[in-house]
């Protein structure tokens, strides 16, 4: 990668037993807007806090631009970072919440005082000036919040799960806003989150972690279509597994064979060849049909209606239960409780990964 | 019915204890105004001679203004040692450091007269016997759990994520601690400041052992003047101390609610 901004390089960070950062390498591209997610506890604050300098890995090293900086205090570092749960000087009014950073780097009031009122407009709180955060709702502080952290023009902005406390409409309007601040700064962002949706709309890279470690990283559609393991082919998105025996024929191609059926894959898989795999496989990419039209045989044993599409959930003698995602707009086969049926997907749809 | 009858005992235990509390204390105000020269209710009407007495006499005078300024010092050393301590702790915040906010409190479990043998002991070592420098160190200490306990009242309700807020934002830590802790902390800090000076103003025993004649604060002007005669210029002493305090507590209740 060219010239990486933040680049973390084998951190581990332990606390007694548990590992927070399990041997935790990235590196950060300038301008890019990166997503950490993972589920609660897997160790994205961890991580934000170690590249923010709040706290101290227990080894492996993190550096910005070239030059190793993880012993820097967090006040040299300039990166800025929007808190969970925002952290607002309760003391100080709007402005001088906003006009912080500028204040200890010893601006003179009148630059100061503009630069405040640039930043307020930004986030569109310019009536706000002289509230103090306690008279704010929550949406209105993590704007505050963005807009202190942007008043310094930091390189880099750090954000851990700022829109977790909003309800579902004003965070969906503050994710457009965001990712619209993005692309006209172009200031790095490091988001956090644990809301796949949020993570796959915004990001242009998503970087997941499980228990401290880097499980897959890429962009939200190449984490979609292509996961590398059961963790993150159910964390992102949902997913059938079917057990597979992956071989690799005469004439250079593989085949994966599930039950009595041979598929042939379109890439080499990246697993154990001739090895325990399974087939992972996206519920809105299995066929539903006839009796007989499909590969495999089921029954239907539950029907969720959603409104756009329906699940449908179909008992298999031997892959157990599979889930299938159907729009209900022109359905070929309205779905019926207890209804035979067959079932089957494209060798494109399926994804081999390894057993475990 | 029975939760009435309830009701009405306890609201009367309530009166009765409040009663308690304060009529020794409104009992100096009519024994300041007497006329006669011991104390006692006024006899044949009120009379403001021992205000007089007070005013006129710059043995009281002296008396009240050493243990003012007295206070004053105490109050402002102990509430930055303190509060100093108190974040330290807080940024700490191991076991050792919780340790340390224990030993901190021990002075108030200690007697005042052990703790005060203890002072003597060292102070006459150390030359400060009869020396005011003795009696604010003195004052210090015993002030200390106070301050540290009303402090750290008030950091505990300090979110962690504020100080590092103010360091990723450029901040260097005595900044932080100074535009960020110290604001948010302030009503604690004041609380204890106010401990502290009252610790320090009405302490009796460590000034009775630590000085003999060149340090004169109220409180042992007052036990002196118990000792040699029973003059109700205490009596007026005492009526303007809770007229202050009554003073400062209802400003302060006011001041609050703005
Ligand atoms: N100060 C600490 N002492 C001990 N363990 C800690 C400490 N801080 C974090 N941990 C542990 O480290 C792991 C990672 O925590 P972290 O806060 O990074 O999770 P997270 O991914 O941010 O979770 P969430 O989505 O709930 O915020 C957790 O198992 C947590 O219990
Ligand atoms: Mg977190």
């Amino acid at each position: 990668m060219p010239n990486p901004i933040i680049s973390v390089r084998n951190a581990v960070k332990t606390y007694g037993k548990v590992r927070a950062l399990d041997n935790v390498a990235l590196d950060i591209r300038e301008g890019e807007f990166l997503t950490l997610l993972g589920p609660s506890g897997s160790g994205k604050t961890t991580l934000l806090s170690a590249i923010a300098g709040f706290l101290s890995v227990t080894s492996g090293s993190i550096h910005a631009r070239g030059a190793e900086i993880t012993h820097l205090p967090p006040e040299k570092r300039d990166f800025a970072m929007v808190f969970q749960g925002y952290a607002l000087f309760p003391t100080m009014t709007v402005a001088e919440n906003v006009g912080y950073p500028l204040r200890v780097r010893k601006m003179p009031n009148a630059e100061r005082a503009e630069r405040v009122r640039e930043c307020l407009e930004l986030v569109q709180m310019s009536g706000f000036a002289d509230r103090m955060p306690h008279q704010l709702s929550g949406g209105q502080q993590q704007r505050i919040a963005l807009a202190r952290a942007l008043s310094f023009k930091p390189d880099v902005l750090l954000l851990d799960e700022p829109l977790s406390a909003l309800d579902k409409k004003l965070r969906a309007d503050l994710q457009w806003e965001l990712k619209a601040l993005h692309d006209r700064l172009g200031v790095t962002f490091i988001y956090v989150t644990h809301d796949q949706d949020e993570a796959m709309s915004m990001s242009d890279r998503v970087i997941i972690l499980s228990d401290g470690s880097v499980q897959q990283e890429g962009a939200p559609a190449e984490l979609y279509n292509r996961p590398r393991n059961k963790f993150v082919a159910s964390f992102l998105g949902k997913s059938n597994f079917v057990p597979a025996q992956i071989r690799k024929q005469a004439n250079g191609t593989y085949t994966a064979q599930v039950a009595q059926e041979s598929f042939e894959l379109s890439a080499e898989p990246e697993v154990n060849i001739d090895g325990k795999a399974c087939l992972a496989i996206r519920p809105e990419r299995v066929r539903l049909g006839l009796p007989g039209l499909e590969c495999f045989a089921g029954r239907i044993r539950q029907i969720s209606y959603l409104g756009e599409r329906c699940l449908v959930l179909v008992d298999h003698e031997e892959f157990g239960e599979i889930l299938i995602s159907q729009t209900t707009w022109n359905a070929s086969l309205p779905p019926e409780p207890n209804m035979e049926i067959s079932f089957g997907w494209d060798c494109k749809a399926c994804v081999p990964i390894a057993e475990n | 019915m029975p939760r009435s009858t309830l009701h009405i005992f306890f609201s009367t235990g309530c009166w009765m204890v409040l009663a308690f509390l304060v009529l020794p204390i409104l009992v100096v105000i009519p024994v300041s105004f007497t006329d006669t020269a011991f104390i006692g209710l006024p006899r044949d009407g009120l009379s403001l001679q021992h205000y007089e007495t007070f005013l006129r006499s710059p043995k009281w005078l002296q008396a009240c203004l050493t243990s003012m300024w007295i206070g004053v010092l105490v109050a402002g050393i102990s509430t930055i040692l303190g509060t100093l301590f108190c974040i330290g702790v807080w940024f700490l915040s191991d076991r050792a450091a919780t340790i340390a906010r224990w030993v901190m409190i021990v002075p108030i479990l200690v007697p005042p007269v052990v703790q005060s043998l203890g002072f003597y002991k060292f102070w006459v070592v150390l030359g400060l016997i009869d020396t005011h420098v003795g009696v604010i160190l003195a004052h210090t200490l015993l002030a200390l759990p106070y301050v540290t306990i009303s402090v750290f009242a008030a950091l505990t309700n300090l979110d962690r994520r504020i100080p590092q807020a103010a360091r990723n934002l450029g901040a260097s830590l005595p900044m932080t601690i100074l535009t960020v802790i110290m604001p948010s902390i302030r009503p604690g800090m004041i609380a204890g400041a106010l401990f502290a000076f009252t610790v320090s103003f009405d302490e009796i025993v460590g000034v009775l052992f630590l000085t003999v004649r060149r340090v004169e604060t109220l409180p042992k002007v007052i036990w002196d003047g118990i000792q040699e005669s029973i003059d109700p210029v205490i009596a007026a002493v005492a009526t303007i101390l809770v007229a202050i305090t009554l003073f400062v507590t209802v400003f302060g209740l006011r001041g609050r609610k703005i």
